[in-house]
């Protein structure tokens, strides 16, 4: 073996074992540039973008990079990200669904309090400013961005079809309550056999008990108290009803098999906060333009949805994460972010802004959308959120399904439900 | 280990060991030493590599595993083998052990045999062999993600491809996500479509060195292509198709992208459908540790699954090996 050879395996192996290492050991760099760089961390379209080029452009000193990925993996990222102690954005958008979970691990996080956020309180609706705080309100985990409220989307030509009233102030007055609501869908699946009156039990389980103040757990202590809660088994035996009934279109929400139904217009009704207009138009697509309505949601408004944004601790730059979060869900940008992408404001002054309220979709046989969100959100007494919530939701999602499909009665689903969720928060 | 060199080369005798030189050159003493120890430090990248990322995390989740551990904020409490007495007594576990062993029984059998017939037929002289061959090994190539999408739509409840197809032949559509068996169907069928060709060129490679007198001198004696296939080219390849076994028995066990996309609820439940019907113990293991961050019961999960593997291999090996030595 000559000496070059020598010489070169040895650089090579070297070589390969240098940048293992340095693969192993690898992490952020800081730009050279003295720019102070923030990350944000969002899912689905926040509509950030042209806000971010704004702020870089009056703050030169700041760069920010967004990152986007689907909601799902987003806070199973985040997650890891708080575990492993690095990787998370210097802001990240946590989910209302999922805010209680992580209100757990505050320590994680910047408490924004800290940083005057108690200031801005008066801003939002005050059950979205409780939802993102914790320890009575001393510790300020998240500023709130949009919200969903809610409504019920409608198919218009599918209610004429059924000889029911179309244009959207008579259908609200067609359900006041959820008991009406299912009145209807009798009446509509007598007429219309071919086609459910609602494409899930799920999401209406869902939207009536997000009416109740409280759900799975205590207000009080947090203990679990689902299986005492009679609102609880009111709102899992009103949705299972029609799921018995074979009036729901058994669908998992927002599934794919959920956009084809939509595209078959193979149902009529679907619980709708502000965030799912723009599904139902990307799923039913064009040609059923003018087709689907918004009216007032039976149960008398609620919420569904919209976030916050958080500053972990493992940042950096918390002060300039925390102006730039700041920045972000203040009135001005909350109303611009509704103009662009239809995410709903969570602030009054931005939701009773003449500019939102009188704001009509077009596609939905243009909906006067601002007023009617915006009304919801205004009467809404929001349901208490359990630390373990997000643990015990998909056992009753599940429980629904399994009577849709017709493979347990309604009281089989509840109890078998019930159980799983003791296991679950034991 | 100065003279450790010099008595490797003599040991070592593969060459006649030239007259002893006074002093070696630190140059041969540098040649003695890279042929002894340069294999060692060319291999080593992959034990760092290994080291780092295999054994350190398998090693940490034993250790995770023996604690009640928050995904989040860690390490609550010390619980020994807690997690593990919990989970042989819980009956999700077993459910998700009995779909993954299902699963890897309805996907792999049917798909080694169809790897084989598929081997056999692109054996012979094929016009455009070279397209035939690649063809194969395309369902493979793409992603999995598309696949479940592509799956997702034929296996559709209402407007699917299958249950229209079912329809012509008078069977009422299935509700594939719903039922036990239909799910299981579904998703194996998604296995083999990515698997089977893949197994299938593996298979291939081995058949193309069976001596082809043998095949001839079969032929002259008047023995069927059937016969032929069983008698001479099985058995030839037969130490081939033990390692397809053993590797499909290491992917079907740890089965979970194929299910989890096929879950309509996807990560959100993580459940494999409404009453866990097509559950895996890997998605078992990513709903607990994931979705209801109890990182120490899923570690535990990771554990079984793990020696299970184990227990599965070993046994894969020993028949391996009788059979091998009968043949």
């Amino acid at each position: 073996m000559s000496r070059t050879l020598v010489g070169r395996t040895t650089a090579i192996t070297a070589v390969a074992v240098a940048a293992t290492l340095v693969a192993a050991c690898g992490g952020g760099s800081d730009a050279g540039d003295g720019k102070v760089k923030l990350s944000i961390g969002v899912f689905s379209d926040f509509g950030y973008a042209n806000l971010i080029k704004e702020y870089q452009a009056s703050h030169p000193d700041i760069e920010i990079e967004q990152r986007t990925v689907k909601m799902e993996q987003h806070h199973t990222q985040l997650a890891t990200q708080l575990a492993g102690g690095r990787g998370a954005a210097d802001i990240v958008a946590i989910e209302e669904g999922n805010i209680a979970q992580f209100r757990q691990s505050k320590d994680k996080f910047v408490n924004l309090a800290d940083h005057g956020a108690k200031d801005l309180e008066s801003q939002w609706a005050a059950w979205k400013w409780n939802q993102g705080t914790t320890d009575d309100g001393d510790f300020v985990l998240g500023l709130g961005t949009d919200m969903g409220s809610l409504a019920l989307c409608y198919r218009r030509d599918l209610f004429e079809a059924a000889g029911l009233p179309a244009d959207r102030e008579s259908v609200g007055k067609l359900w006041p309550t959820w008991d009406d609501y299912l009145a209807v869908a009798e009446t509509f699946s007598q007429k219309t056999p071919g086609v459910k009156f609602v494409d899930t039990a799920q999401n209406v389980y869902k939207a009536i008990l997000d009416q109740t103040e409280e759900g799975y757990f205590a207000k009080a202590d947090d203990s679990f108290i689902g299986d005492k809660n009679e609102k609880v088994k009111q709102a899992f035996t009103l949705a299972a009803t029609l799921g018995e009934r074979k009036q729901t279109g058994a669908l998992a929400p927002f599934s794919q098999d959920w956009n084809v139904a939509l595209k078959q217009a193979s149902f009529a009704t679907t619980t709708c906060p502000a965030w799912a207009l723009a599904l139902i138009k990307a799923g039913a697509g064009d040609e059923a333009a003018g087709k689907w309505d918004v009216a007032a949601a039976p149960g008398g408004g609620g919420n569904w949805g919209g976030s916050f944004l958080a500053v972990p601790k493992q940042g950096k730059h918390p002060k300039e994460a925390y102006e730039l979060a700041k920045w972000l869900t203040a009135p001005e940008q909350q109303k611009r972010i509704f103009k662009e992408t239809g995410n709903l404001p969570s602030e009054p002054a931005a939701y009773k802004d003449p500019e939102v309220t009188a704001t009509t979709n077009e596609y939905f046989n243009k909906a006067p959308v601002g007023q009617i969100f915006g009304n919801s959100a205004e009467n809404l007494k929001p349901t208490y959120r359990g630390t373990k919530d997000s643990k015990v939701t998909p056992v009753f999602g599940n429980a629904l399904s399994r009577v849709e499909t017709g493979k347990q009665s309604t009281a089989d689903a509840f109890a078998q439900a019930l159980q799983e969720a003791r296991d679950a928060v034991k | 280990m100065t003279v450790a060199p010099e008595r490797a080369a003599a040991g070592r005798g593969t060459t006649p060991v030239p007259p002893p030189a006074q002093r070696l050159s630190w140059r041969d003493k540098l040649g003695r030493l890279d042929t002894r120890y340069t294999p060692y430090l060319i291999i080593a990248p992959f034990f760092v590599v290994f080291g780092i990322f295999g054994l350190y995390p398998l090693l940490f989740t034993a250790w995770v595993s023996l604690h009640e551990w928050q995904l989040i904020d860690g390490d609550q409490g010390f619980t020994g083998l807690d997690n593990y007495a919990e989970l042989l007594s819980d009956k999700n576990f077993w459910n998700a052990l009995g779909n993954t062993v299902s699963l890897f029984l309805l996907s792999t059998v049917p798909q080694l045999f169809a790897a084989l017939g598929l081997a056999a037929l692109l054996d012979r002289g094929l016009r455009g062999r070279a397209f035939w061959r690649a063809g194969v090994l395309l369902p493979n190539v793409i992603s999995v993600a598309a696949v479940a999408l592509v799956f997702a739509q034929l296996f559709g409840r209402d407007f699917g491809i299958v249950n229209a197809l079912l329809g012509f032949v008078g069977i009422d559509p299935v509700d594939w996500r719903a039922e036990t068996w239909a799910s299981h169907l579904a998703i194996s069928s998604m296995v083999m479509w990515r698997w089977t060709g893949y197994n299938a060129l593996i298979y291939l490679a081995a058949m193309q060195s069976v001596p082809r007198d043998m095949y001839e001198s079969a032929m002259l004696d008047g023995a069927s292509r059937w016969r032929v296939f069983w008698s001479i080219t099985v058995p030839s390849i037969r130490p081939t198709i033990l390692f397809t076994v053993i590797v499909s028995t290491i992917g079907g066990m740890q089965l979970f992208v194929e299910p989890q996309l096929f879950d309509p609820g996807g990560t959100a439940t993580g459940t494999g459908g409404d009453d866990r019907q097509f559950q895996t113990l890997v998605m078992y293991l990513y709903e607990k540790g994931f979705r209801l961050f109890d990182a120490g019961y899923s570690s535990a999960i990771a554990w079984v699954l793990f020696l299970l593997i184990l227990v599965v291999a070993v046994v894969n090996f020993t028949v391996a090996r009788r059979i091998a030595s009968k043949g």
